[in-house]
């Protein structure tokens, strides 16, 4: 049972004694046979007392965060004490929690807890409640966001009747009671886009990271000499090397298919995304799982991103872009249908148009700036790479062959960035276009615009383009439009946020030709 | 959607910074040049065996140090501005690059002036204004102290009028 309003403090599950003792005995394990192994050889006349010592010492030491966290609701705020020497109280306003989210490990499902992380709006203060009993967690996941609703209409109500001084302000008002509030499905999984997974190479990093760990290992294996390297080198090259690099890229696949699939289906078994009390809940995992909450009026825009390999095969991903959570985007889709991924952007962001609209394309010297860039990146690499070369005295054929791989690769790459160039402003949203191999495309509020930054490199003064950034709380903290026309930028950025540049404004130096100067006015007007 | 190429441009801010801005950013850049091309020239004449053409670099890099330390300043200066006004904070700065900076006041959340020793020395001081986003930050760099003073005074009471939680 969650505390009523006004209750005095209680504790977290008792089953928490459960938990905390087995992970501090697990995370206290490697010291601890590491301390017997060197006292055994030395002493074995003081086993009675440090065995008892080691197991109880973790044991206690896991129970003390039960013994002295506790947590209350009040009228208007959630308080949580803990701490043995230091008392800590955390105390969060009702009307200023931002997100409830739920996680449970595979030991807080056995034992039937999930443990409650409270965003407030402050970055990194988050209120944790580490665990509560599955249906507790619930329970005060619904009574927070409920009461919020209570609390902010409350506040609405006060604030009205400050502002108009007839009215009565002695008559009792009757708080209006909460909206039902039924839960709107978003979306949920659909397991016809596992097909995307062994597409989404993100984990790939992390299965890189595996194998590297294991090398290390590998290099202590006492068969891993090298003579023993040498022996299979020449053993190996008796046979075709073409045969053993198809085995081994067969291998690596067909490895790769299962880690990517088996990655997919446990983060996303049972996805739900549904819309209610004025946020976005999101449900997933099937070994962890997760509850994720995100208020809606903290949603300050969505990213849709479609990576290279996933637009071969029509797949996007999902993040809304918001104030107040950890780190402001949140992944809400898992790799799905781009349609999918539209519709629900759309559903979130509450009108259709800013995420499938084209976008105003930035002209032939954005292309070029594109180019150059990736050339001259490309030539950076050479450069070093013939440093190499001279210094190590190799054949020139190879360096020759990779200059001309890496040219090919950086006009690839600054074709492909020119296409996802673009900006658009549509329905009340800055829309912009980016990403080298990934198409990405950010959509802001305009509301959730607190400042510009137009910035110009030296290459970029000469041929008249600029980079302007919208600076912003949610998300990445920015949302940055590429190599766009200086003049452009000025006026994509004043008729976002229509007054703030108004100051700041002079007719052009240079006279408009008369032509486009009609046309430009023209579409200014409209 | 038409490519809209608006007639208007950002005009630029109308305060200039101190004119001690130019002493101050020779000094400095003059104390880090002369480390760097100091050190170059030790190395060259203490690493026995060194070619010829290696004094060349390092004559180039004296050179280069040299327009540095003396152009810098001056371009800088002409390019720094900065307006405050009842609604907004305006900067201009760079000296080979450009970059402009606008934010709304109601959106500014912290007002802080800082001043180094050499900057004290000068009677210079730097003002940052942050917003909610950590792309925001807007720094005016050596104004004179006293002007520095009124104008954190000014921002705070501004924005100790608004009462938004300005994200």
């Amino acid at each position: 049972m969650i505390p009523e309003p006004g209750e005095g403090y209680v504790r977290l599950s008792p089953r928490k004694l459960l938990l905390d003792p087995v992970k501090a005995v697990g995370q206290a394990i490697v010291p601890v046979v590491i301390a017997l192994v060197g006292i055994s050889r030395s002493d074995t006349q003081f086993w009675p007392i440090i065995i008892p010592l080691a197991i109880i010492g973790p044991l206690l030491l896991g129970a003390l965060p039960w013994l002295t966290t506790h947590y209350r609701l009040t009228a208007t705020q959630i308080q949580v004490r803990s701490g043995v020497l230091n008392k800590t109280t955390s105390t969060a306003p009702l009307d200023r929690v931002r997100s409830v989210d739920l996680e449970a490990s595979l030991m807080h499902r056995i034992l039937g807890l999930q443990k409650v992380q409270i965003g407030t709006g402050v970055d990194d203060d988050r209120i944790t409640l580490d665990a509560l009993a599955a249906p507790d967690a619930q329970a005060l996941r619904t009574t927070l966001l409920t009461r919020r609703a209570v609390a902010e209409q409350a506040a609405e109500h006060a604030a009205r009747s400050d502002d108009l001084v007839t009215e009565r302000s002695d008559e009792p008002v009757a708080p209006p009671p909460p909206a039902p509030a039924p839960a709107v499905p978003l979306a949920q999984i659909d397991w016809s886009w596992l097909r995307f997974a062994p597409f989404s190479l993100g984990r790939l990093v992390l299965v890189l990271g595996g194998l590297g760990v294991l090398s290390q290992f590998a290099d202590d294996l006492p068969i891993w000499n090298e003579e023993t390297a040498t022996s299979v080198w020449q053993w190996l090259t008796q046979f075709a090397v073409a045969a053993i690099a198809l085995v081994l890229s067969v291998g690596a696949l067909v490895l790769w298919l299962v880690v990517s699939v088996a990655g997919y289906v446990l983060q996303w078994w049972g996805f739900r995304l549904v819309r209610e009390h004025g946020s976005l809940h999101l449900t997933s995992g099937l070994v962890t799982t997760r509850s994720i909450t995100v208020e809606e009026a903290k949603v300050r825009g969505v990213e849709i991103t479609e990576p290279v390999l996933m637009r071969l095969v029509g797949g996007a991903e999902l993040s809304t872009l918001a104030t107040g959570v950890e780190d402001g985007v949140t992944q809400v889709l898992p790799p799905c249908p781009r349609d999918v991924a539209v519709a629900v952007g759309e559903a979130v962001l509450d009108r259709p148009g800013p995420l499938v609209e084209p976008l105003v394309e930035h002209g032939p010297k954005a292309r070029r700036r594109a180019w150059f860039r990736q050339l001259r990146n490309a030539l950076d690499v050479i450069v070093l790479l013939a440093v190499g070369w001279w210094w190590f005295d190799l054949t020139w054929w190879w360096l020759a062959a990779v200059a001309v791989g890496l040219l090919v690769l950086a006009a690839a790459a600054g074709e492909a960035t020119y296409r996802h160039l673009g900006h658009a402003l549509s329905a009340d949203h800055l829309v912009a276009g980016g990403g080298t191999f990934a198409r990405i495309r950010t959509v802001l509020e305009t509301e959730g615009i607190i400042g510009w930054v137009v910035s110009q490199s030296w290459w970029q003064r000469r041929i008249g383009l600029a980079d302007l950034t919208a600076t912003t709380a949610a998300g990445a903290e920015r949302v940055l439009v590429r190599d766009v026309r200086l003049d452009v930028a000025v006026a994509l950025a004043d008729r976002a946020t229509p007054g703030l540049l108004t100051d700041f404004l002079a007719p052009a130096r240079t006279p408009q030709p008369a032509r486009s100067h009609a046309r430009n006015s023209a579409s200014n007007s409209a | 959607m038409t490519d809209v190429g608006g007639t208007a441009v950002l005009r630029e801010p109308s305060q200039q910074v101190s004119p001690r801005a130019i002493p101050f950013w020779t000094v400095s850049a003059l104390i880090g040049d002369a480390v760097l091309v100091l050190a170059a020239t030790a190395a060259y004449v203490l690493v026995p065996g060194v070619p010829g053409w290696v004094g060349l670099l390092v004559v180039l890099l004296a050179l280069l140090a040299t327009v540095h330390v003396l152009a810098m300043p001056r371009i800088r200066f002409r390019v720094h501005r900065w307006e405050v006004t009842d609604t907004a904070v305006h900067t201009r700065e760079g000296w080979i690059g450009r970059e402009t900076r606008i934010a709304p006041i109601s959106r500014v959340q912290t007002v802080d002036s800082r001043q180094g020793a050499l900057m004290r020395l000068f009677g210079l001081a730097s003002i940052t204004v942050t917003t909610a986003s950590a792309a925001g930050p807007i720094t005016v760099d050596c104004l004179d102290q006293h002007v520095a003073r009124d104008v954190v005074a000014r921002l705070t009471a501004i924005t100790a009028a608004t009462e938004d939680d300005a994200t």
